[in-house]
């Protein structure tokens, strides 16, 4: 069994399981944003759970004091998510009867004093925080490692937990994009989405159909690609960004074999079984086209399919912007995909100049 | 329940929420400061209170055993009779104290006027100064009839206080001398009771009393704590933080309170004493004291953290102390620590890294033998280890091997040494674990014949000089045993070789299954002819003894290995190893090709060089063909124990992962990492096996381990001081022809006097003989070898050392004992008036000629002839001799005269001992002859 869950957590499977349960929650979310769902839920995470800490593996990573504020976050993470969705399903119903959602109720509406409802309230909260971090201190030690030696790096060299996700992405991408245009395109894109943002409906309220399209996009890059690959990168990559299932010993000989090559390199020499050439335009012209028919060529196409109605309501540059962050995002799944089935290293790889996709 | 307009929640359920949390808050800030204050290192200071508190109580009660109560009595009574006498004078005294308690006022009164004037006159120098620097004359003059003023006041000031200081102190004379009779006393007493007192107020500083509780309460105990973490600055030695290179600092006395204390070697720890305080590291009279070199210098381990006891990474020296301390501390095995803490049986291996170029580390047993171990088996031959270059090759030459041994022998040798000879050092390299299945046995095999086809293509011809006669055996075994050697060989069926343990020449066994008789009498009488090189020195043997000696080495013979027939070259195999040499940069059809068009010789002889190579022949023996300095097969160790622990491949082997246990069990059987996922034939461990003995492998794991990269700073670093760096680089030539095997030299060595009984009567021990003998003779003796103590049967060999050699050995004397290569030789005595005559009458007195007979009566001398010692010894050493001999030879027969200075005869000069021993110096130089007696003949 426990071979099987150490299978099962490869990248491979448990990103597709991960968009198979998303897939199912954004179909669903009447029944995942249920009082009985969450207690289902609940029940099976305890159990599982406390079957996973019975390893001793498991619990060594799991305790690491590095790791604890992942395990908070896992927790916070799921819980948050499941009350945004019930509280949506709840005015979702009631939007549907007719009615306004409970936040716009008039006892809801109400004005109260910021003094003490806010302010004192807010006290509360500064303490038990403090409570909670001196508790926390004193409770796990600073995980201190040996001294920095240049010559020497820990293995593995993990960044900070909250940047673990993009480190992640450092084994599908070169440097330069996991580390620079990828994660600028992320602040970029959350910086524009007040201004991409059409829909007036929402605000102030919890809701889901009257959003469902920002919801379920935003839902899919915070937990699919930055919670999951966060997950991901501490608690399954052991030395040398080696995959260990959770219940693996972190052997530090650990061997796997995982030659990737280039989409040049399949198309020139797998596939057309001759040498590559020596200009690299000519070299890579597969990877280049394959850009611009993904980032240009499609555009149209995705249009007349699906897009034409938020052409209409949006106006051609937001559109544009929007389906360019669509895109943008999806290059980590499909990059992803493509490197377990083909072990395809770059799509495009001009080392000459750094550039690689 | 309603809530008020404009509310969110009830205030009183608010009031609620808020004072439970604030209640809770309370108890996390107590929390936070317990947890802060409270640290395991405390409990363990105020614990070694109760110790301090117990030991010193027991010495008062042993001193009060010392002191006697009815001399207390006593001098309490004088004390009161004295007081009486003062009473008389009582009142004289009081108005003499009086008058001492006004004088101390007018002096302390005194003493602020002068300093206010004082400073007057400072300030107006500069005012006047000042003033007629700017020209204003008038205003200068005032000033200066003001200075004048002040100058007078100060010097007059002055004079008072001289005046008052000389009545005080005449004052207190007068009261001093009223009081005597009390005084004296008290003195007598508190001298009495000094060592009491103190002890008494080391005892009331380790009471637990209020002050004591404030000084340590928290946030008091940043002033001035009596519980406080010790710690010692160690420049001597650094932490490599890799960016910066650190002073050590070391805390650990934190804990081990009473490490540098005698008086608490009982103790269980942390609270014992250093058991080595005074003879090796931590006392201040030791070579490493504390303040200096710290406990990690040495000890290894994180000094510097005191958190807990794991933080420091101590490490049990056996599984029985690692389950103590698991129960008690919850030892863990150091987390991220490159170098923990030396288990305490290798802590020798600390040396190393300080005492860099000494080959020998005084005190340092374990390390000494490991090394000695790696010299004789030779590691440093295919692993290069910095300070080991230059070291002659470990095995024998093979560039003559053919007139030696026959092929067959050769193969069947190089397949299994130890099945011909038991002990030796000639390690085996097939049928291991490894590469026992019969397809690599096969391939072996061929590449076996081949290595020896080899070496017989390449061998020159020799041809022995003298022949082989048959001697008289049971002579030969005498000689072994009693000429020397067994200095250096273990020879089977003579007993004393196997006392002394020796192992740097071979072991014999078997010979006469082994070599041609000419051959070993040539080589017994002049090891020189076969090997200009050798090592071997000649013994100048005789004919006649050379048989006798051959005689009985050939009588043991190892028929059965004789007989072993070693399966021949199958060229098919032979073939395929080429071709898998040559296709490694090449493809197989060329290689297959360009092996096809060699001939069969060739194919052979490629095959053979290309297995010398693999194997590292060419390394231990001179080969034909082979660059001598070509680079060894074995990986460098001089970092090995820095090598980072996760760089050991541990395969399949269940043994704990450190690099401790990797280099034990490595050298225990170097095939085990073979073990797991089949292996091709070119890529087996090719490391040979010794079969060492435990005890071997523990010592040499210790001196492996001790090769590490820590930076030491120049001062920390052992330097060599004197003509020292000079001889630690002429040991090598000593080591070489291995001079410390017969002689015990400063104390090391000697080995070959564990077969005496009467250490007297072998090879004499050389201590100071850089100090004891004259170059010039030196120089003479090391090339023309000439009888000294004619009585001993063990010999001086002839070394064929050449004029650098030479010059080695007598640097090495020379720098050891501190000493300059020459001294003043006087040419004539010259004495002082009655000197002589005293001196006669003591070398007579003395009798010194029933042992020094040679030259002065016909009696057989059992010590050396004193004709010769003008031209052989120092005179300085022959006074340091005469007045202390044990001091030089340790149980020498040689008595002492003048032990402890004193003179056994009153009567010449006085009992001077002094003045007699230099007229006994002095009196055999003058009998002293010129020029040295004539070498013995060697062996043309």
């Amino acid at each position: 069994m426990k071979e099987l869950v150490n299978y099962l957590s490869s990248p491979m499977y448990s990103f597709t399981g991960t968009l198979v349960l998303f897939y199912f929650m954004i179909q669903k979310v009447h029944v995942v944003g249920s009082k009985k769902f969450a207690k289902w839920a609940t029940l099976f995470l305890a159990v599982t759970g406390a079957w996973f800490m019975s390893d001793d593996v498991f619990r060594s990573i799991i305790t690491t004091p590095d790791n604890i504020p992942i395990i908070i976050l896992i927790f916070s993470v799921l819980f948050f998510t499941w009350f945004s969705l019930y509280k949506a399903v709840e005015n979702d119903k009631r939007i549907d009867q007719g009615l306004e959602p409970i936040e716009g109720t008039p006892e809801n509406r109400e004005k109260v004093w910021a003094w003490p409802n806010l302010v004192y309230t807010e006290l509360f909260v500064i303490i038990a925080g403090t409570i909670f971090l001196i508790a926390w201190a004193i409770v796990f030690k600073a995980p201190l490692e040996e001294p920095a030696n240049p010559t020497w790096a820990p293995n593995p060299a993990k960044a900070p937990w909250y940047f673990l996700g993009l480190q992640e992405m450092l084994v599908y991408f070169d440097p330069w994009m996991a580390g620079v245009v990828l994660p600028g395109i992320i602040l970029v894109g959350l910086i524009a989405l007040p201004f991409i943002d059409f829909n007036p409906k929402g605000n102030g309220y919890y809701c889901f159909k009257e959003r469902k399209f920002a919801i379920s996009m935003f839902l899919f890059g915070w937990l699919a690609l930055w919670v999951f690959l966060i997950l991901i990168g501490t608690f399954l990559r052991g030395p040398n960004w080696t995959f260990y299932g959770p219940f693996e010993y972190w052997d530090f000989h650990k061997v796997v074999a995982e030659n990737n090559i280039n989409l040049s390199e399949i198309m020139w020499i797998k596939l057309f079984n001759t040498k590559v050439p020596g200009n690299i335009f000519v070299r890579e012209i597969f990877g280049i086209i394959f850009t611009l028919v993904y980032f240009v060529f499609s555009v149209p196409l995705i249009t007349k399919f699906w897009g034409q109605k938020f052409l209409d309501k949006m106006g051609t540059i937001r559109y544009y912007i929007l389906v360019f962050l669509i895109l943008s995002m999806a290059l980590l799944p499909l990059k992803m995909y493509l490197r377990w089935f083909f072990t395809l290293k770059y799509i495009v790889a001009m080392p000459e100049f750094e550039l690689n996709l | 329940m309603k809530l008020e307009p404009g509310m969110a929640y009830n205030t009183k359920k608010l009031n609620k929420v808020f004072a439970v949390l604030s209640i809770i808050f309370l108890f996390v800030v107590i929390w936070v400061v317990l947890d802060d204050y409270i640290r395991p290192w405390k409990a363990i200071q105020v614990k070694a209170m109760k110790i301090k508190q117990e030991v010193l109580n027991k010495q008062l009660k042993e001193l009060a055993a010392d002191i006697k109560p009815e001399e207390v009595k006593k001098l309490n009574a004088l004390i009161v009779e004295g007081e009486k006498k003062v009473a008389e004078n009582s009142k004289e005294i009081k108005k003499l104290k009086d008058e001492v308690a006004g004088l101390k006022t007018n002096i302390y009164a005194q003493k602020l006027l002068n300093g206010d004037y004082n400073a007057q006159v400072g300030a107006l120098t500069f005012d006047y100064d000042h003033t007629v620097q700017h020209g204003d004359e008038a205003k200068a003059a005032k000033i200066l009839t003001k200075l004048n003023g002040y100058k007078v006041q100060y010097d007059d000031g002055k004079e008072k206080l001289k005046v008052f200081e000389a009545k005080l102190k005449d004052t207190n004379e007068k009261i001093a001398k009223l009081e005597l009779a009390q005084t004296g006393v008290k003195k007598q007493l508190e001298d009495y009771t000094a060592k009491q007192t103190r002890l008494e107020l080391a005892l009331s500083q380790t009471e637990v009393n209020p002050v004591w509780l404030l000084r340590n309460s928290p946030f008091v105990d940043f002033l001035d704590p009596t519980i406080k973490i010790q710690q010692i600055v160690v420049t001597n030695a650094a932490d490599d933080r890799y960016f910066q290179k650190v002073p050590k600092v070391d805390r650990c006395t934190t804990c081990h309170v009473f490490i540098d204390q005698a008086g608490y070697e009982t103790q269980a720890n942390p609270y014992k004493t250093h058991p080595k305080i005074d003879t090796l590291a931590v006392g201040l009279n030791s070579p490493h004291p504390m303040k200096d070199f710290g406990c990690t210098s040495c000890h290894g381990g994180e000094g510097h953290r005191v958190n807990d006891f794991n933080a420091v990474a101590h490490t049990p020296q056996n599984e029985e102390q690692k389950k103590e301390w698991q129960e008690k501390y919850h030892w863990h095995e150091p987390h991220k620590i490159p170098q923990p803490m030396f288990k305490l049986s290798q802590t020798e291996a600390s040396c190393v890294k300080c005492h860099t170029g000494q080959f020998y580390v005084p005190q340092a047993d374990k390390l000494n033998k490991g090394r000695r171990l790696i010299a004789e088996y030779g590691c440093y031959n295919c692993h290069k280890i910095k300070g080991w270059e230059g070291l002659p090759k470990s095995g024998p030459i093979l560039t003559k091997i053919s007139s030696k041994i026959s092929k067959d022998f050769a193969k069947n040798w190089i397949w299994s040494p130890r099945v011909f000879n038991p002990k030796s050092r000639m390690p085996t390299f097939f049928g291991q674990a490894n590469n026992s299945k019969p397809e690599f046995m096969n391939k072996n095999v061929a590449e076996v014949n081949a290595i020896v086809e080899y070496i017989w293509a390449k061998s020159k011809d020799y041809q022995p000089v003298y022949k082989y006669n048959v001697g008289n055996a049971d002579n030969g075994k005498a000689l072994i045993g009693s000429i020397g050697c067994i200095g250096c060989h273990q020879v089977e069926g003579i007993e004393e070789s196997f006392k002394s343990g020796t192992k740097f020449g071979p072991h014999l066994t078997g010979l006469g299954s082994k070599l041609d008789p000419n051959w070993l009498v040539t080589w017994l009488k002049k090891p020189t002819h076969y090997n200009p090189d050798s090592r071997m020195p000649s013994l100048r043997l005789t004919d006649g003894e050379a048989n006798d000696i051959a005689t009985y080495l050939l009588a043991s013979k190892n028929e059965k290995f004789k007989n072993l027939k070693f399966a021949p070259l199958d060229k098919k195999i032979r073939d395929e190893l080429l071709v898998g040499y040559l296709s490694q940069f090449d493809l197989k059809s060329t290689a297959e090709e360009k092996v096809a068009k060699m001939s069969d010789h060739e194919k052979t002889m490629e095959l053979g060089s290309r297995s010398i190579g693999k194997y590292g022949c060419y390394s231990c023996h001179n080969i034909d063909g082979f660059d001598p300095d070509r680079a060894p097969i074995g990986p460098e160790l001089t970092n090995e124990g820095s090598k980072p622990e996760t760089q050991f491949g541990f395969g399949i082997e269940k043994i704990p992962h450190t690099r401790e246990a990797w280099i034990w069990h490595h050298l225990e059987k170097p095939s085990r990492w073979d073990a797991g996922a089949p292996k091709a034939f070119s890529d087996l461990n090719r490391m040979p096996n010794f079969y060492l003995a435990k005890e071997e492998i523990d010592h040499m794991v210790i001196a492996i381990l001790g090769q590490v990269s820590d930076y030491v700073p120049l001062q920390g670093q052992r330097r060599m001081i004197g003509g020292e760096e000079v001889a630690s680089k002429a040991f090598k030539t000593l080591a070489k022809y291995n001079c410390q095997g017969c002689h015990k030299i400063d104390g090391v060595g000697g080995e070959i006097l564990a077969a005496y009984e009467d250490k007297n009567e072998g090879p004499p021990q050389l201590m100071q003989q850089g100090f004891r003998t004259q170059t010039e003779w030196l120089n003479y003796f090391l090339t023309n070898v000439h009888p000294i103590r004619p009585w001993l049967k063990v010999r001086m060999p002839s070394f064929p050392f050449t004029s650098a050699e030479r010059n080695d050995v007598i640097s090495y004397f020379q720098g050891n004992a501190h000493q300059q290569t020459y001294v003043d030789l006087p040419d004539t005595v010259e004495w002082e008036p009655g000197e002589r005559e005293g001196a006669i009458k003591l070398f007579n007195g003395l009798a010194c000629t029933s042992c020094h007979a040679g030259g002065f009566t016909k009696d057989t001398p059992t010590a050396p002839n004193l004709h010769n010692a003008k031209q052989r010894l120092r005179p300085d050493w022959v006074e340091a001799w005469l007045a202390n001999p044990q001091e030089f030879v340790p149980g020498t027969v040689m008595p002492s005269f003048w032990e402890g200075g004193v003179s056994t005869d009153t009567e010449v000069f006085g009992g001077d001992a002094k003045k007699q021993i230099r007229a006994l110096r002095k009196y055999v130089q003058e009998v002293g002859v010129n020029g040295y007696p004539a070498p013995l003949p060697k062996n043309q």
